[in-house]
């Protein structure tokens, strides 16, 4: 049997080599080989409903039965959206210091039982809630849970841990603002969101406060508690073992009644504005954002918004690279990316275009958003490519243990479910022309944009001169001015309010 | 030839050229540990395979015995513009389209350039498997290697280098160092070529090097991920059995000598640097019974916070270093470990220099506990496993193991020979390779 599978492939093996033999190609090698069927299933492990404990602890579990890891994912909703409006930034604080030290041990013996666990542990501070991801060996996971249990139960702000967190935010922070990009998008954030609650994550002067460590206990006892809590556990266990672990360790863990969470959805802007963020040292190029915010979409059209997405600006072929970069050769870059939270969704378009080709490209990126909705909507030939690389690529996105983990959390954290799982191909293969269209005319019409330029004023003023209205910051958002036209065409520096003062959000 | 160990159940094949002798298939299989194949085609490529059916999900490696190590002097930079040359476009792929098949079905892919070879590797959706043995096979044997595209190609790595040297003050003073550790110009010379030599390269040179490096009998060829082995030794069959040998594979080097005396040197940058000190020490080659324990001691000095060397240099209450970095540094037959360190005084420097080999001596003079070393082993296992744990990383991993050892006879015993480690092993392994006399230091003072 081997023996004549061998002389077979022997065989196959010289009658592809005859052409080459003679000088010639072989003819299959002249074109790119059609695709194999795409797998249907992803066989994921299923996210179903949470068990939830006594103390009101959620709790899911994700098998893998090959997984060498075990992963905790604890989400807490203490994202920074409830942090006090006069302390933004504590949110991010609590989180960062969250396995700094317990009451019997400090932060250098944390981190060396973590690395005796054969373990990581990562704290992200979203919008909307903090996911903190404890990852161990298998065999490592009562120990863990020993420990995680320690940090929730018997925390610690030595005043040492707070500085040094404070320091390394600084740090961070001053390393980031170096960025145009980062400006640019803090900035555009805190435009967005002017008196919604995530306007708070785009803060950055307030997160180098001198934090006491009675404000850091006192929000970490409000919120860090079972009831606003959903652990997730990934790895090869049922959900009664995980069950029974995780009661033995947390049952002493008290629930609390909690604040109510920010509840106002995001609205659109009112109108369409431009904003400069001053920054000379970025002459060479300019980094523009243009983005717009919308209501959470409904579930169906996420998936429409992730292709329109990607037709606009999600890939390499899309339509604001094809424009800016490789026809008008106006910028190194332009993409697109939208995002979902629990109050809003936004969009925005991110570029780094000449400086002398501002305000055309912010022209043409205009352009280019409202025709998806109008006068050129998506084509099934632009459609079926951004499906076939979505579909591709969402595998690939889950193949690192800490990716499936931290993928699986996020989509529970925003009330998603299977449709984002294993529902996930299904659902993007459903996505037409149709749904795109629909989707583009009711999140990309007639929403105003606004339009944040980080770029150095003096390069910029020019061009600048051709808008009927725009307003200028410094690069850390301070507002500075703003300029409008008068009836002879001529621009004027206009004093008053400042201008994202003017708006707040309510009932239109 | 089956082994069973721990959770890995590895099956491996017989290398025999050009016959492939596999297992009888196991039919409808979805779950379980990876699998592991190797044989090798007439034609010399190696082939690996390694299936695992956790997600749609396929990688593909395809590593040349072509680094820096293979160019004579005169010649450095040829691997590094070979590197970027091979994404200019072949017989059936237009230039630089490599990257949009690849982008197109929602992969990924990269290329690594290292002293002794050169890596392709990229991760697509199982079903577009066939699409990038295609890809591979065209530029393994019908890379168009045209003026345009290598004046592009060494234009790139010119700027490359610049950008290295501009962004990194410590560049020059590197290069100076390798050449006191290693004992030979292949072996010392920049990764990236000299910037004099990258400028005198010509197409000719260029195209002899491919011609002598990328033949398949200088290959190996990995696919790792959810695919059908059966179907992929067909694909294989057909994309790369019929490609013609290229040039024999250079020959191994020499083992390095340990030194037998210590050896200080001074480096003189040509502006303001803070004082720093490079310190290197010669060890075994990869592999050999010595490196398990040198791997996990690389772990006790430098490796996670609580490593040694770490809290001792950067302890935030005493933080005598700006800077630290280090570790092993492995080639195919050879390995050195490597210390930088940056301080803000030349007697902060100094004292760095005395706490590393204090912190050495007490490994020596006072053995870890199985406790402490059990934490650093911890360290190592979750670090090995998660190698394992994408398909690309896996590809990647088997492709260095096999270029090491040249099979996998030993694979499945590969994670306990690291965990079965004892703290006399360490106090043996610092003794005989972290003396004073087998270390080279570098002392680099800014004008």
């Amino acid at each position: 049997m081997k023996l004549r599978a061998a002389m077979s492939i022997g065989g196959l093996a010289l009658f592809l080599a005859a052409p080459f033999l003679a000088g010639q190609q072989e003819r299959f090698r002249k074109t790119p080989p059609p695709p194999e069927p795409l797998q249907q299933e992803l066989g994921l492990p299923i996210l179903a409903p949470p068990t939830v404990l006594s103390n009101g602890l959620r709790v899911s579990v994700a098998y893998r039965e090959n997984a060498p890891f075990t992963g905790i994912e604890l989400l807490v909703n203490a994202g920074e959206s409830v942090s006090p409006d006069a302390a933004p930034g504590l949110a991010t604080i609590v989180a960062s210091l969250f396995g700094r030290g317990t009451q019997g041990r400090s932060a250098a013996e944390i981190e060396e039982i973590v690395e005796s666990l054969g373990g990581t542990l990562f704290v992200t501070v979203q919008q909307d809630y903090v996911r903190i991801s404890f990852h161990v060996l298998q065999e490592s996971l009562d120990r863990a849970l020993d420990l995680l249990a320690q940090m929730l139960l018997q925390p610690q702000f030595r005043d040492r841990e707070i500085a040094n967190v404070r320091r390394m935010i600084t740090s961070d922070l001053q390393e980031k603002e170096a960025t145009p990009e980062f400006v640019a998008k803090r900035q555009i954030f805190r435009l967005l969101f002017k008196g919604y609650p995530y306007e708070k994550f785009a803060s950055s002067r307030d997160l180098r406060r001198d934090w006491t460590s009675r404000e850091i206990l006192d929000f970490f006892d409000r919120y860090y508690r079972p009831n606003n809590t959903h652990l997730i556990i990934t790895g090869n266990l049922s959900l009664s073992q995980a069950t029974r672990k995780i009661s033995h360790v947390l049952n002493t863990w008290a629930p609390r009644e909690i604040p109510g969470p920010p509840r106002t959805p995001v609205r659109p802007p009112d109108r369409d504005r431009v904003c400069l963020v001053d920054l000379p040292q970025a002459r060479d190029a300019s980094t523009i954002f243009v983005g717009t915010a919308f209501p959470v979409p409904d579930p169906a059209d996420r998936f429409a918004l992730a292709v329109l997405n990607q037709v606009l600006g999600g890939s390499l072929s899309s339509r604001l690279l094809m424009n800016l970069r490789e026809s008008k050769e106006y910028a190194n870059y332009a993409f697109s990316e939208v995002d979902v939270f629990r109050l809003g969704g936004l969009l925005f378009v991110r570029a780094r275009v000449l400086p002398d080709k501002v305000l055309p490209a912010l022209q043409e990126i205009r352009k280019e958003i409202r025709a998806l909705a109008t006068t050129r909507p998506a084509l099934p030939a632009e459609i079926e490519p951004a499906k076939t690389y979505l579909l591709g690529n969402f595998p690939l996105g889950l193949e690192r243990f800490e990716q499936f983990t931290a993928r699986m959390a996020d989509i529970i954290a925003l009330g998603g479910g299977e449709e984002l799982w294993n529902g996930y191909y299904g659902r993007v293969m459903l996505v037409d022309a149709d749904r795109v269209l629909d989707a583009a005319q009711r999140y990309f019409l007639p929403l105003p944009f606004i339009a944040v330029i980080a770029g150095d004023r003096g390069s910029l003023t020019g061009q600048l001169a051709a808008l009927e209205a725009y307003d200028i910051y410094d690069s850390q958002g301070q507002f500075l001015s703003t300029w409008t036209k008068d009836k002879k065409g001529a621009l004027h520096e206009a004093g008053g309010m400042r201008p994202e003062l003017q708006r707040r959000p309510g009932p239109r | 030839m089956h082994s069973n160990k721990g959770r890995w159940i590895w099956g491996c094949a017989a290398a025999l050229a050009s016959v492939v002798l596999f297992p009888p298939p196991v039919s409808g299989q979805k779950a379980g540990p990876p699998s592991l194949f190797h044989y090798r085609l007439k034609n010399g490529l190696n082939v690996i395979l390694s299936e695992d059916f956790s997600l749609p999900v396929v990688s593909v490696a395809v590593a040349y015995d072509a680094g820096s190590t293979h160019e004579p002097q005169g010649k450095t930079g040829m691997a590094a513009v070979m590197e970027n040359l091979m994404f200019s476009g072949s017989a059936n792929v237009a230039p630089r389209q490599h990257f949009n098949y690849i982008n197109r079905v929602g992969g990924t892919f990269n290329a690594l350039l290292m002293e002794d070879r050169t890596v392709f590797y990229q991760t697509v959706p199982s079903n577009r498997l066939s699409l990038v043995l295609w890809l591979e096979s065209d530029r393994m044997r019908f890379l168009e290697i045209g003026g345009r595209a290598f004046e592009d190609a060494r234009t790139a790595i010119l700027e490359d280098l610049r950008d290295r040297r501009s962004g990194d003050p410590y560049f020059d003073s590197a290069r100076a160092f390798d050449q006191l550790l290693y004992s030979d110009f292949a072996q010392s010379h920049s990764l990236y070529g000299l910037e004099g030599d990258v400028r005198g390269l010509t197409l000719d040179d260029l195209r002899a090097f491919y011609a002598a490096h990328y033949g398949p009998n200088n290959g190996v060829l990995c696919i790792t991920g959810n695919f059908d082995r059966f179907k992929a030794q067909e694909l294989i069959s057909q994309y790369f059995e019929t490609l013609p040998r290229g040039g024999d594979a250079a020959p191994a080097a020499e083992p390095l000598a340990l030194a037998r005396k210590q050896v200080i040197k001074s480096f003189v940058a040509g502006s303001y640097l803070s004082p720093a000190f490079h310190l290197g020490f010669r060890l075994t080659a990869p592999r050999s019974a010595d490196f398990y324990t040198l791997t996990i001691l690389d772990y006790i000095l430098l490796r996670g916070r609580s490593s040694r060397i770490t809290r001792r240099l950067l302890n935030p209450e005493d933080k005598i270093a700006v800077q630290l970095s280090g570790g092993i540094e492995k080639r195919r037959d050879r390995s050195v470990y490597k210390i930088f360190v940056q301080a803000n005084t030349d007697d902060m420097a100094d004292r760095c220099q005395s706490a590393l080999f204090t912190e050495l001596d007490r490994l020596k003079s006072s053995p870890l506990s199985e406790d402490v070393l059990g934490r650093y082993k911890a360290m190592f296992k979750q670090d090995f496993l998660g190698r394992m744990s994408t398909s690309v990383e896996r590809a990647l991993f088997l492709t260095d193991f096999f270029l090491s050892l040249g099979d996998f006879r030993e694979f499945g015993l590969e994670l306990d020979k690291y965990l079965s480690v004892t703290p006399a092993d360490i106090v043996g392994i610092v003794a005989r390779y972290f003396s004073p006399e087998n270390s080279i230091v570098l002392n680099v003072r800014g004008k």
